[in-house]
């Protein structure tokens, strides 16, 4: 009995020894991971402050800026910035700040030219993110500043100059007050019926067909959409020519050539951003109508266009969609692929 | 053969064979068998009209058709789906809200939800650069700058760090920022959908700056993600050392790729932004960086064209999920009336609900859990005749806090803020049980 007992204090003490020596005291590293070193620091270290911290050695032009601009940016943001369709405006908006609908754009309300730098440098272009040398960097940052009359058309933005352009909104931003309103809990007549004023909504805009049967709404997806917006054009166009609308199962029956097939994967990671929807004026992917005028050219024209880029009636085609990485052969495989699936 | 047996509509087929032979001796039930085995295919048709009438048969007296047949087996489905009758509960987008869907949000589905937990699939969606899909052998996170040493760590380092977890909402500024300037939305999911509320697993970001050692200069952190967006937050130290967590599961599973995958931050309360995805590099500094995202975007412009900046915080909000648009009443008599709220400052302390736009309120009860910074459940049993009604919903929180009205918000903050609209919402119940989204000033 004394020797059991011994035994269990004796076990107890050691098993709180143990605890002692496994709990780690609250200083204590884990020492987990590896240190990194400058190098791989220095590849990832990509952001821009205010004050200039963080920008590459280097510089480009408004000039330089302004070829580069319009080959790869002007398809979406427009030729002065103006933006297409629902893609961002970069210029234009100052002092509308305050109106009704106020226009923000990188002259009227940004506050650091910083930020654009560091902007284009981490996001764009658009469909090819971290693409852009340094010096291209600062040509196309340049030229925004430019088309936002910020800096003259001889302007040469540099790692020196940039943190000195004051911007036009600079003292523009200010601290979050909030908590700002104080609403009361009270329980009885906290409000006058009398004075109350009641509004619904606009019809039409909500995407509602999930829920009211026959309701004339937009669909609640962006393919769903394009979709709904090419059963409405087929039927507008049947009921003026008479004919029946061609049902999607009849055309889909297309069989692709090897040099098309070998193209879809480009279009899925490069061109179907625009080209899957139709955006800043690209003809869309099995819109027969938009291609047929482009089929009848020779395929080395339209293989060119992509390759080399293109100004036409609706948009910009930029080289290679912007894509400058892709060979010419990956491009060319891309058009086959597109134009088989849209004939 | 095989293929055809794992058709359930082959299965049921001769399930129903089996049965309709029942009657028959035992030759003539092996030769009836036989016929119908080998004319299977044939037979679908045929039996289709007498399983049309099956159909309309699955109630009370008779037995329902599932109950006499087979269901499939154990790993038929290794990743298990929703019901085939609940295809309609999935995320919803406003097409015309962006220019495309790659850069785009989309909502969930609030009024087909229960609890607080939202499903990983039905989380509401926001990319700037579309979903990456990321190899976790090759994720890093980085964390250099003000530092004693920067740290590289790999996914399974991470995993190391003692990991805790915790139910938080997570919500977009722009939720509900349609709204600003009048009703738009005649849906709950398009008026507050872009809401959700998981369990996230992870690692405190306190406990591995602990481990690179954050030089006494150091303020403040970007965090930035890995996606073709590299999309970048500056976040207060404070915030950083107070509950930010660097998460890589939801609700029991390793996170969703449209959800950062491997892995994201979570600043609880704050605006969904700021919990960067695909989370790859955090900077410490002694000043904010004023990227985009907390200049162009994310800053809540006022009345006399100055713009609020660093608007972190998600206030208290709520709303009624039933009934909603999607949810008309259809049944007078007894009604639960039912919605979440939520504060990012932190617990849920009262609910009342409004069934006359605000004149008079009564208090609603607190159901399930009531966690910070979390979802929470209100509700209110009464009773509905087809009088009209004009339903809303005021939250408190354990700060006093009482969420405002829209005629509050608008004087202070005007139309164009775009962000942070965290006003008391309204529901018009119609005598015929219809809801429509209406706003009362």
């Amino acid at each position: 009995m004394y020797r059991s007992l011994k035994h269990t204090l004796m076990a107890s003490l050691l098993g709180a020894s143990l605890v002692v020596a496994i709990t780690a005291s609250a200083s204590e590293k884990y020492n987990v991971g590896k240190t990194a070193t400058p190098e791989e620091i220095a590849g990832w270290d990509i952001d821009i402050r205010p004050d200039g911290k963080g920008l590459p050695i280097g510089q480009g032009s408004v000039e330089d800026g302004e070829v580069l601009y319009e080959q790869i940016c002007a398809a979406c943001h427009g030729l002065f910035g103006e933006g297409e369709g629902r893609w961002p405006v970069l210029a234009g908006g100052k002092g509308t700040l305050k109106d009704a609908r106020p226009t923000k754009t990188v002259g009227s309300y940004w506050p650091y030219a910083s930020t654009l730098y560091d902007y284009i440098r981490r996001a764009m272009p658009f469909t090819a993110p971290r693409s852009l040398t340094d010096e291209q960097t600062y040509q196309l940052t340049a030229y925004v500043l430019y088309l936002n009359e910020l800096v003259d058309d001889d302007f040469v933005l540099t790692h020196e100059n940039l943190a000195q352009i004051e911007m036009p909104n600079k003292d523009g931003f200010f601290i979050d007050p909030r908590p700002d309103v104080k609403n009361i809990r009270c329980m009885q007549a906290c409000d006058d019926p009398k004075t109350m004023t009641i509004e619904g909504t606009l019809k039409g805009i909500t995407p509602v067909g999930h829920f009211i049967e026959g309701a004339d709404a937009p669909a609640a997806s962006h393919e769903g959409q394009q979709d709904l917006e090419r059963e409405k054009a087929q039927a507008r166009q049947a009921a003026l020519s008479g004919e029946e609308v061609q049902s999607e199962q009849d055309a889909v029956s297309v069989s692709f050539s090897d040099k098309a097939l070998a193209g879809k994967e480009t279009f899925e990671n490069a061109c179907k951003v625009c080209h899957g929807s139709g955006i800043a004026g690209s003809p869309k992917l099995g819109d027969h109508e938009a291609w047929a005028p482009r089929v009848k050219q020779d395929m080395s024209v339209l293989v060119g266009h992509a390759i080399n880029g293109f100004a036409g009636t609706f948009g910009i085609m930029p080289p290679k969609g912007g894509r400058v990485d892709l060979s010419d052969q990956q491009v060319e495989e891309a058009v086959n692929y597109m134009v088989e699936s849209s004939k | 053969m095989s293929r055809i047996i794992k058709r359930p509509g082959t299965r049921e087929l001769m399930v129903q064979l089996a049965r309709e032979s029942e009657g028959l001796s035992i030759s003539e039930r092996r030769d009836f068998l036989r016929k119908g085995m080998m004319t299977v295919g044939g037979l679908a048709t045929a039996m289709a009209g007498g399983q049309a009438i099956a159909k309309d048969n699955n109630l009370p007296p008779m037995e329902p058709k599932w109950g006499k047949m087979l269901g499939h087996g154990v790993v038929e489905f290794p990743y298990g789906q929703p019901s085939q009758y609940e295809s309609h509960v999935v995320r919803r987008t406003v097409p015309w809200l962006t220019a495309e869907s790659i850069s785009s949000i989309s909502m969930s589905p609030l009024q087909d939800l229960k609890g607080i937990i939202t499903p990983n699939g039905l989380v509401f969606e926001r990319y700037h650069a579309g979903v990456p899909q990321i190899n976790p052998e090759e994720h890093r996170l980085m964390i250099h700058g003000l530092v004693d040493r920067p740290i590289i760590f790999t996914m399974a380092d991470l995993m190391r760090f003692p990991s805790v977890s915790e139910i938080k909402f997570i919500e977009c500024p722009a939720n509900g920022g349609m709204e600003w300037k009048g009703a738009q939305m005649e849906a709950l999911q398009f008026t507050h959908g872009m809401l959700s509320c998981c369990e996230w697993t992870g690692v405190p970001l306190r406990t591995l700056l602990e481990e690179v050692g954050v030089q006494p200069e150091g303020k403040w952190i970007l965090a930035e993600g890995a996606d073709g967006a590299h999309m970048s937050r500056s976040i207060p130290l404070e915030k950083a050392l107070d509950d930010t967590l660097v998460v890589y599961a939801q609700n029991g599973e390793k996170l969703r790729p449209e959800q950062g995958y491997p892995l994201r931050l979570i600043n609880p309360g704050w605006e969904g932004n700021t919990s960067v995805k695909w989370l790859r590099r955090l900077e410490i500094g002694d000043k904010p960086w004023y990227h985009r995202e907390e200049t162009s975007k994310y800053t809540d412009l006022m009345p006399d064209g100055r713009a609020r900046k660093f608007t972190f915080v998600q206030e208290t909000n709520s709303v009624i999920t039933n009934p909603c648009p999607e949810n008309p009443i259809k049944q007078s008599g007894l009604i639960e009336i039912e919605g979440v709220a939520w504060s990012g400052r932190g617990k849920i302390k009262q609910v009342d609900v409004s069934f006359d736009g605000g004149v008079s309120w009564t208090p609603a009860n607190l159901k399930g859990l009531v966690l910070e910074k979390a979802l929470t459940r209100f509700s209110l049993v009464t009773k509905w005749d087809g009088q009209p009604w004009l339903l809303q919903a005021r939250a408190i929180d354990e700060t006093g806090y009482v969420q405002p009205t829209l005629k509050q918000l608008r004087e202070v903050r005007g139309g164009n803020s775009i962000y942070h609209k965290n006003s008391i919402h309204t529901w018009k119940v119609a005598a015929n049980g219809e809801v429509t989204n209406v706003q009362i000033s």
